[in-house]
């Protein structure tokens, strides 16, 4: 048992210093997590954000007060930028097909003395190629007739129509803002994934196409001590990048309710089920380069298919079918448990169990494989 | 005859590709199927087929607590649970204990209706007040607050106590809209998800593939000393840029059609254009691709700098070309940088002709952009390797 520790922790040794050798695998392992949370930040601010220039154009084809009200709520929007106001429905709609609007929203004649009456109408002709651009138009102008009807109440306009009449209070149980941020557990997850993959191609593919892997395997060192000494440098990396991931989303408002401990143990059981899942596969692929090609394009569908992003529970049924078959996904959904609810180890031991298990199954296949290819 | 000599040593540069490519089985797996089928399957499966529609929330757990037990309460019960987005709502008695089990897996939202509701609902009618229903979340769920909450509003924000039966909330209906007594006609053709992602893997994929082989291509030549034994040779350097594309340009093609034929027999996807334009457009997305990928060989670049790199440009192009967010809702820098990337204009063009169905010769700013940006790209990786062919081969 000592030597086979012994042999361990001399195997995670050398990995660790040829990587303090290698400026750039050094630069990288520091940096991939930093660039890429960069790229993300960007990608979740411009959803967060409380202002956008989405441009609009607005035909005024009445000329009530309600209607004037109307422009003016549409053109102070901080959201919609009216880049023109047009005198026809045609050109309105010319300007949205030629691409130089995503909406063009039309106030119609009689607006006012419609909306006195109690029933009147807008068209909101939208480019939907620009899906979410025109969803964001589409609730503005929502929003902007709302506030219209509303300031009416209290005004001089008095319309005949009514507001719904039920409206729904929405309290998420974390306590956060239901606008709140989504995804940082879900950067954590991915982070640790690319993390332990790129581990994966410095651990054999490296070693390989130095030609150092044979001369390991000719050491009196057991194949197990190998694996389990690569394995524990992945363990040491993964507490670093993991710390790391924590300080850089804490410093963007991530505040983690649960046990430190516990999301470093989940980020750990990731780490390593991807560790043995990339080593099956390198004993396949012996190319460093190919082998990491492979690897990244394995981890785009994780983004939409492992919870990263979006819950599971909203994916396609087929979606669905592959997320819960994906052990990420279990992964990633215990850090969301643990960061957000606070939840601790009997809520989440479950999906850890499910982790550690998928690792046990694949580490033993990947030293076979390895053995029978060498 | 210069020009029958580039022209010939291209096509030796080619075939000389087309038989290292061909050895290479695990390029050849990864290159033309693994690649375009990882992205088409994860798009297809999490957005579903563009020819089918789903609810989202339909088989998600809620629960449902009636703290006002009258005939609104009731009523509106009736409504959720027989309507199609709620399928898997259940009654419960106690809201503490409710709560309490929300974030153990079991269900996810708690739809409470408070003492009350009735009679601020009748009231509602006369004195412009609102009644309201609360809704508790599991927000671990990432969207799923968002979703309950925007399939939730449609239902009740024109709930009738006074009637039985609700009219359901139909497909028209949402994309009519009402606000008060304000109709909003929604007009503008709403396009699957799938057929939105479509032209996203078109694009993507594409780059994925092409920028490795032709930076990763070079760098391995480098690293290996064939390229030292390349530029000894009596070929120019235009001959292997030449040479080289030609041969991407096949493999892209044939990428154009594997993505094209998994999304439309598995995913029924539907692009409103012809085939040719959707593969002209899609081989202008590889050569700007191919141009970036020489310019970046020519920086004397290593193989596994040209993987990092390639994810980097993959994830700066979700980013900021409008793949992943339209470049309208990008504000300040971040606006600047897709306003100056070439690639967002290919996908622009992307979306306008798959989607909307505009001719592509019509689309002349994004066509214009992206013939410059190719032009440009291989004038500059040209004179760059022959500046630096030496540096390169040592």
């Amino acid at each position: 048992m000592i030597p086979l520790i012994r042999d361990t922790a001399s195997i995670a040794g050398k990995e660790l210093k040829q990587l303090s050798r290698d400026p750039l695998a050094l630069v990288l392992t520091i940096m991939f997590p930093i660039l890429l949370i960069g790229n993300f930040i960007v990608i979740g601010s411009a959803f967060r954000a409380t202002s956008h220039d989405i441009p609009a154009v607005v035909a005024n084809l009445d000329d009530s007060p309600a209607s004037a009200e109307l422009l003016n709520k549409l053109t102070t929007s901080r959201l919609i930028h009216v880049t023109q106001v047009v005198q026809t429905q045609a050109q309105a709609f010319r300007v949205v097909d030629a691409g130089a609007a995503v909406g063009a929203v039309v106030i119609p004649a009689g607006f006012g003395i419609g909306l006195a009456r109690g029933h009147t109408y807008v068209v909101a002709q939208l480019d939907f190629s620009k899906a979410t651009s025109a969803q964001i138009m589409s609730g503005e102008v929502r929003l902007a007739i709302r506030q219209v009807l509303e300031e009416a109440k209290h005004g001089e306009l008095n319309f005949q129509v009514q507001l719904a009449t039920v409206e729904v209070i929405t309290i998420p149980i974390s306590g956060r803002p239901p606008t709140g941020d989504i995804i940082m557990p879900g950067f954590l997850g991915i982070i640790v994934t690319l993390g332990a993959f790129d581990d994966t191609v410095n651990a054999i593919s490296r070693e390989r196409d130095r030609g150092t892997f044979p001369r390991l395997i000719l050491t009196p060192v057991s194949m197990f001590s190998i694996y389990s000494g690569k394995m524990a440098a992945t363990v040491v990396l993964t507490v670093l990048r993991t710390g790391l991931m924590l300080l850089i989303l804490s410093l963007n408002g991530l505040v983690v309710r649960g046990s430190l401990l516990l999301v470093f143990l989940t980020t750990l059981l990731i780490a390593m089920f991807t560790l043995s899942l990339g080593l099956v596969i390198s004993s396949r692929i012996r190319s460093s380069s190919t082998l990491t090609v492979l690897e990244i394009a394995m981890t785009f569908p994780l983004f939409s298919l492992a919870g990263t992003g979006q819950s599971p529970l909203l994916l396609a049924p087929g979606g669905k079918a592959i997320a819960l078959a994906l052990p990420w996904s279990y992964g990633n959904d215990a850090l969301r448990r643990i960061i957000y609810l606070g939840l601790g180890l009997p809520a989440v031991g479950g999906d850890l169990l499910l982790l550690l298990i998928c690792s046990l199954i694949l580490m033993p296949v990947a030293i076979r494989l390895s053995t029978r290819t060498m | 005859m210069p020009a029958l000599k580039i022209f010939t040593d291209s096509i030796a540069i080619a075939a000389n590709e087309f038989l290292q490519f061909k050895r290479n089985r695990s390029a050849v797996l990864i290159s033309l199927v693994l690649i375009p089928l990882f992205f088409t399957v994860s798009q297809g499966a999490g957005r579903g087929s563009a020819g089918s529609s789903y609810s989202q929330t339909a088989n998600i757990p809620m629960v449902f607590v009636d703290n006002d037990r009258t005939m609104a309460s009731v009523r509106l019960w009736q409504t959720l649970s027989g309507s199609q987005d709620f399928h898997r709502l259940t009654q419960a008695s106690d809201e503490q204990t409710a709560i309490a089990g929300l974030g153990l897996k079991q269900y996810y939202a708690v739809i409470v209706i408070p003492k009350g509701f009735q009679n601020i609902l009748v009231g509602s009618i006369s004195n412009s007040t609102q009644a309201r229903l609360i809704l508790y979340t599991d927000d671990a769920e990432p969207g799923l607050t968002s979703e309950v909450t925007g399939t939730l509003t449609n239902y009740v924000q024109n709930f009738n106590p006074s009637i039985e039966v609700q009219p359901i909330v139909s497909e028209l209906q949402l994309v009519r809209g009402r606000v008060g007594g304000v109709e909003i006609i929604r007009r503008g053709t709403s396009f699957p998800g799938f057929n939105i992602g479509l032209t996203v893997i078109l694009a993507i994929v594409q780059i994925f593939a092409v920028f490795y082989e032709i930076a990763g291509g070079l760098s391995r030549e480098r690293e290996e000393g064939t390229f030292a034994r390349l530029i000894l040779s009596p070929m120019n350097i235009s001959s292997m840029i030449l040479g080289k594309t030609a041969f991407d340009l096949v493999l892209s093609t044939i990428r154009t059609f594997t993505v094209l034929g998994l999304g439309i027999v598995l995913y029924r996807g539907h692009p409103n254009t012809e085939i040719g334009t959707i593969l002209v457009l899609s081989l202008l997305i590889a050569l700007m691709t191919m141009g970036l990928g020489f310019l970046v060989s020519a920086l004397k670049v290593g193989l596994r700098a040209v993987v990092i790199l390639e994810f980097f440009l993959v994830l700066t192009l979700y980013a900021f070309s409008g793949l992943l967010i339209d470049k309208e809702l990008l504000v300040g820098g971040a606006a600047v940088i897709a306003n100056s990337l070439p690639f967002s204009y290919a996908f622009d063009a992307m979306r306008r002709t798959i989607l909307v169905g505009r001719p592509l010769l019509s689309l002349t700013t994004d066509l214009t952009v992206m013939v410059a940006s190719i032009v440009g790209l291989y004038v500059f990786s040209y004179v760059l390797l022959l500046t630096f062919r030496e540096r390169l081969a040592t």
